[in-house]
């Protein structure tokens, strides 16, 4: 063969195949970008409030009915709800009702008072701290306020009340949050209704270093993250 | 004239310029590969084939592949044209050329072996650049690239030897010719070859061009952030000028991800045209109740420190992703002590470490007010139904693309500014109103 022949054939075949081979690289891409286009979206997870495995559909419908009249629901009344009112959304025992929270034990807390007494003292204050800002994500934080049965029955609501109060002005003071008022509910309970008992002795308290009985145990306010959506 | 004996030297070079071929064909392939806009294994290896495939970007060849200086054009085209797809169109030209010597019978001609010399000369200084390239600026050698830097030494070498003995031979045979007249260099013979290379250069440029997978609009929608507003005001300053497009990356402190990204980003020049602040998304199950597993375990703390920064956050969160590895081990063994009565166990070694670079940070991190807005940065990231990953980056409130965040940075960035400069004042805010930042827990 000629040189002319050599250096012309030789170019030739040396182009045309890194162009051939690079060309099917290339078509392949071009082929994957069509599949990917026709490809379901939605493999990546979306963010989302958690919704955790206690949060049955029975549970919720009560949640919601409480929740709703306790204002915490959109739509719902105002903030906080009395004692004749829970009974009467949750349509069920006291007892019942306390069971309602017996799966959130982990992530409540029961922060004490004094007698006849509605102001937060220092550890009641650090254990509302740390329950609020262990919320994760919860939707709703439950301020359940109850009073001893010790003294009347309207002053026991209203102490009850103030005690509810007490937790979410300390919240608003010490949490910048804009949305407290979509997230914190108030429920202040006399002594008539859904009292607590002993087994509530070993959940996280703020008087924990004191010895726990049934009335002191009540002269509380019962705070948690409740990690349903609704 | 006697003939010359650099046959030998011809075949070596050509042996190397096919090395040369392989090395740069596996990169390009590499290269071309993401331009589907996926994610895939990479080749690493000295030997082709021989070695495990990089699935977790952890290589070199990976970090050069996603550096900037991996291709040019970038903001033109998607991805830019590969310095890979050019190199190993030089070296198929240089195997043309050490063929065409050994086989049109040009070996006793010592200006066609000049003239190789020359061109294998192209392939090394490139070469050199980009050593240092990759030891300066990317921080990774790439074994592909070393394959490729031997090749071009090895055409130039042999290339020289040829020349060498040609010369030689031209030599021996003019001293027994006396008298006889010296050959010129054939200049025109030059332009030719020149001319060669060139087309051999871009006949792959253009084909790539023509070929590559279009980008069109459609692909550039990736959502948008339903509620921009820091209303939590947990955004973190990060980086570019206040006159810049207003931009939200979510990101992780922990996540090797992002601190690619970041790099790319300031590589990419780009960001100095963004108004860069950041909202924290810790993939760690101790605060993020969206992930089962921690996928960054100590991620949590090391963002609360990040929180607690204030003006020194792009410090701390510089300062976590150089370290990411070594805090995410740490935590690691953190999320494995039992528990403690208070609770799950804290990640006491991460904040131990923490606060051993950033002892200031000691009466803000691990405490209620700051757990508080890592919570809200999390809340931020639900309320805009944000998918569970990290880095995301939204300008002017809009997603760029998952797949964008790499090879096409350049490219759907300044696109993506383009769009949010040219719409109206009011448009190009939409969806990030002003809001506190910088932030103090």
């Amino acid at each position: 063969m000629k040189p002319y022949g050599i250096h012309f054939g030789v170019g030739v075949v040396v182009l045309a195949a890194i162009s051939i081979l690079m060309s099917a690289w290339l078509h392949g891409a071009a082929k994957r970008v069509e599949e990917s286009k026709a490809a379901k979206e939605g493999e990546v997870a979306v963010a989302s409030a958690s919704d955790v495995q206690y949060c049955s559909p029975a549970l919720k419908t009560i949640l919601r009915r409480v929740l709703t009249s306790c204002g915490l629901v959109k739509g719902g009344g105002s903030r906080g709800c009395q004692p004749v009112e829970a009974k009467n959304v949750a349509a069920m025992s006291g007892d019942d009702f306390n069971a309602l929270f017996a799966p959130m034990s982990e992530r409540a807390a029961l922060i004490q008072y004094e007698v006849d007494k509605a102001e937060l003292d220092e550890a009641a204050k650090a254990l509302v701290d740390k329950t609020f800002s262990d919320q994760k994500g919860a939707s709703y934080f439950l301020v359940v306020s109850r009073a001893s049965p010790e003294g009347s029955v309207e002053h026991n609501r209203a102490l009850s009340e103030a005690r509810a109060n007490a937790v979410l002005d300390h919240l608003k003071t010490t949490f910048n949050d804009p949305d407290l008022e979509q997230e914190v509910g108030l429920l202040w309970l006399g002594k008539e209704f859904a009292q607590l008992d002993e087994q509530f002795c070993q959940w996280k308290r703020s008087h924990a270093e004191q010895q726990c009985d049934v009335n002191q145990l009540n002269r509380s306010a019962f705070v948690a993250w409740i990690d349903c959506r609704l | 004239m006697t003939r010359p004996k650099n046959a030998l030297f011809l075949v070596l070079m050509a042996v190397f310029a096919s090395g040369g071929i392989l090395f740069s064909g596996i990169s390009s392939y590499d290269f071309i590969v993401h331009l589907d806009r996926q994610v895939h294994a990479i080749t690493c290896s000295f030997i082709p084939g021989a070695g495990s495939l990089d699935t977790t970007g952890t290589s070199g060849c990976y970090a050069a592949l996603m550096s900037p200086y991996s291709s040019i054009m970038r903001t033109t085209v998607w991805g830019g044209i590969p310095i890979a797809l050019m190199s190993m169109s030089v070296f198929a030209y240089l195997l043309f050329r050490a063929l065409d010597v050994l086989l049109g019978k040009k070996r006793s001609d010592p200006h066609e072996s000049l003239f190789l010399v020359a061109a294998s000369f192209l392939p090394v200084f490139m070469s050199v650049i980009y050593f240092l390239i990759a030891v300066y600026l990317v921080g990774a050698v790439c074994k592909l690239c070393m394959g490729i830097y031997i090749a071009s030494a090895g055409v130039f070498v042999f290339a020289i030897l040829s020349c060498w003995k040609a010369f030689r031979a031209q030599k021996g045979g003019e001293e027994q010719a006396a008298g006889a007249a010296k050959t010129s260099v054939p200049w025109s013979r030059f332009a030719v070859y020149f001319a060669e290379g060139l087309v051999f250069v871009a006949v792959p440029v253009l084909l790539y061009l023509a070929l590559k997978p279009a980008y069109t609009e459609e692909m550039s929608r990736c959502g948008d952030l339903a509620h921009g507003e820091d209303k939590y005001g947990v955004r973190v300053r990060l980086a570019g000028s206040a006159s810049g497009v207003p931009a939200v990356e979510v990101l992780d402190p922990l996540c090797p991800a992002c601190k690619g990204f970041k790099e790319r980003l300031e590589a990419s020049g780009l960001v100095e045209r963004l108004d860069l602040q950041g909202v924290l998304f810790p993939l760690d199950k101790q605060c993020n109740w969206m992930v089962s597993e921690s996928l960054h375990p100590g991620a949590c703390a090391v963002s609360e420190a990040v929180l607690c920064a204030g003006d020194r956050a792009p410090d701390v969160l510089t300062w976590s992703l150089e370290h990411n590895e070594e805090l995410r081990e740490l935590g690691a063994l953190d999320a494995k002590a039992p528990p403690t009565k208070k609770g799950p166990p804290e990640y006491a070694r991460v904040y131990a470490r923490v606060l051993q670079e950033f002892p200031s940070l000691g009466d803000c991190v691990n405490k209620p007010a700051v757990r508080s807005r890592i919570n809200k940065s999390l809340r931020w990231i639900v309320s805009n139904s944000l998918p569970v990953l990290t880095p995301q980056l939204y300008v002017g409130g809009r997603k760029l693309c998952d797949e964008d965040t790499d090879l096409g940075l350049e490219f759907s960035l300044s696109r993506l500014l383009e769009t949010r400069m040219s719409m109206a004042l009011p448009g190009a805010t939409a969806g990030i109103p002003a809001g506190p930042a910088g932030g103090r827990p």
